[in-house]
């Protein structure tokens, strides 16, 4: 099967598991997943290995799509919007599962590099599962106010831990004998790199654009600047994460109609991530799902401990009710597309221990996308949020 | 030519704490619901309510905020207006401030006429609200105006 045809009928049957998902519901996300590993080599094999070959380019363009969505949370005006609470509770919260989830899996000997990555995917949470909850159950209050600010920062603090542990994690697998200066030097040069490209051309993309006169032009102007940076950064191997955020952080503290950037990306981008995650459920190798059992295990749970003491840490200091420090990590437990993201970047940068992380990540997305839910519904009731 | 040339200064305004009901009611008799800029004490403007900023009503707080994460995808499902429940009171309850679009465009009664054109094209909008210097509103300016100026100078009108 051609290319083309290929992504036609991954596009089209993609709409329709998206909806069958709706009906059921679940999140379209996870249904992509599913449709992939149907398609996939292990199932009907309609997905052949040259569309799989082109993967790499596509989840580039996809996460660099996503970081540079997520990197406009990154203004003074959105950190003064959302107040004490969701700040404190969505750094503590991400970086609480961040680090649990890491030395948890270093005490079941995981290796530090593997253990870092997965730590910073435990940071990611999915907001379409959650707000599927909150809107089924037409839930409303305080609680769901600070729930859903955090749901909306924690992918953006989570791209960002992902990103430095990625730089150092590469330093250290590419060099297993090298001293820890030295990783931190290839880490360094990674991180700053990126900051580099992002500010460079967030400039460029913000000012020249203050020239375009109409939606076509800026569509162009905006795809253009942004496959520029990613391509700048995947030759110089920088983060590609980091650059797509930063070039964001950039324009959105430099114009004052700089949604307009984002906005116009709406029309465009939803089919490239239907047919990235689509190609991410065909590239799981279900053969090793039998592998991750101890790993699965110990990455859920203390993913779960770690969500719950970073959150009870940064309501305790924002001084958030009860309530708020029991209940709300509960509410953060579905773990969907961004973390799917990570997953796949770490698949791409460690040929071996790639694949188990992202065969993990893709197995307990699954069940955190079947458990999550009931648990984000425990929240509301506890908090007595759902008024009917 | 300028924008203060041919705006319209006749606005219809609203306050942060205009009240749903209250708002619904200034226009009720409309033909359809307009841009409705919103301003502060001072004069300030501060945001617009549009026809779609009524289904901010039924969606959870901080939605903005949510739909920049593009993977929150099941909030870009537009809202089900014809299963929603309202509850008693909610027209009090719901004030501008908290269904208002404040992500507005708006240009300087100083500006050239072009300028207010290409950023409305620019945007997708049909109208944009106009301040002066210290960013309080003064008018609004629609392509209408515009065309209209050009037909006059044509004589067609």
């Amino acid at each position: 099967m051609n290319i083309i045809l290929g992504m036609g009928i991954i596009l089209v049957f993609g709409l329709l598991s998206g909806k069958l998902a709706e009906k059921v519901k679940t999140p379209a996300i996870t249904a992509y997943l599913l449709l992939g590993i149907v398609f996939g080599p292990f199932a009907l094999g309609i997905i052949s290995e040259h569309i799989i070959a082109v993967s790499g380019t596509i989840s580039h363009i996809a996460l660099s799509l996503i970081a540079f969505s997520i990197g406009q949370n990154f203004s003074g005006k959105i950190f003064r919007q959302v107040g004490n609470q969701v700040m404190w509770i969505s750094i503590l919260e991400a970086v609480g599962a961040w680090l649990i989830t890491l030395v948890g899996l270093l005490f079941f000997k995981v290796p530090l590099y593997m253990a870092l990555i997965f730590g910073a995917i435990a940071a990611a949470s999915a907001p379409a599962a959650i707000i599927m909850v909150v809107r089924e159950y037409k839930a409303r209050g305080q609680f769901v106010d600070i729930l859903m600010g955090v749901v909306a920062l924690d992918d953006a603090w989570g791209l960002i831990i992902f990103s430095l542990s990625l730089a150092i994690s590469k330093a250290m697998y590419l060099d297993l004998s090298s001293s820890i200066g030295n990783v931190l030097m290839g880490a360094i040069i990674e991180i700053s790199g990126s900051f580099l490209v992002g500010g460079v051309l967030g400039v460029i993309l913000s000012r020249i654009g203050l020239f375009l006169k109409n939606q076509t032009d800026l569509l162009i102007w905006t795809i253009g600047v942004i496959f520029v940076a990613t391509g700048i950064s995947l030759h110089f191997h920088f983060s590609v994460l980091l650059t797509s955020m930063f070039l964001a952080a950039v324009v959105v503290n430099l114009n004052n109609e700089s949604f307009k950037f984002f906005d116009i990306l709406n029309h465009i981008d939803w089919p490239i991530y239907l047919i990235f995650f689509v190609l991410a459920g065909a590239s799981l190798e279900i053969d090793l799902l039998g592998k991750i059992g101890v790993i699965g295990i110990v990455y859920m749970i203390f993913r779960i401990v770690g969500k719950f003491a970073g959150t009870y840490l940064g309501a305790h200091i924002a001084k958030s009710d009860d309530d708020v420090k029991k209940y709300l990590s509960l509410g953060l437990l579905p773990q969907a597309g961004v973390a799917l993201g990570m997953a796949l970047i770490a698949k791409e940068q460690f040929p071996q221990a790639g694949n188990i992380i992202f065969t993990t990540v893709a197995a307990t997305t699954v069940v955190y996308e079947i458990i999550g839910p009931f648990f984000v519904k425990l929240a509301l009731h506890k908090t007595n949020q759902i008024h009917n | 030519m300028y924008v203060k040339d041919i705006m319209q200064t006749e606005v219809i305004s609203v306050k942060r704490g205009t009240t749903l009901t209250q708002l619904l009611n200034m226009f009720k008799s409309f033909h359809s619901f307009p841009k409705v800029p919103v301003i502060d004490n001072d004069g300030i403007l501060l945001g617009v309510v549009h026809i779609r900023s009524f289904f901010e009503i039924f969606q959870p707080h901080n939605q903005d905020l949510l739909m920049r994460n593009p993977l929150s995808m099941i909030s870009r499902e537009p809202a089900d207006i014809f299963n929603i429940d309202i509850e008693d009171g909610m027209g009090f309850l719901v004030i501008v401030a908290d269904i208002m679009d404040t992500k507005v465009v708006k240009v300087n009664q100083n500006a050239d006429l072009k300028k207010a054109y290409d950023l409305m094209q620019l945007h997708n909008r049909d109208s944009i609200p106009v301040v002066d210097d210290q960013k309080k509103l003064v008018g609004i300016i629609s392509v209408f105006d515009i065309v209209m100026k050009i037909f006059k100078e044509k004589g067609l009108v």
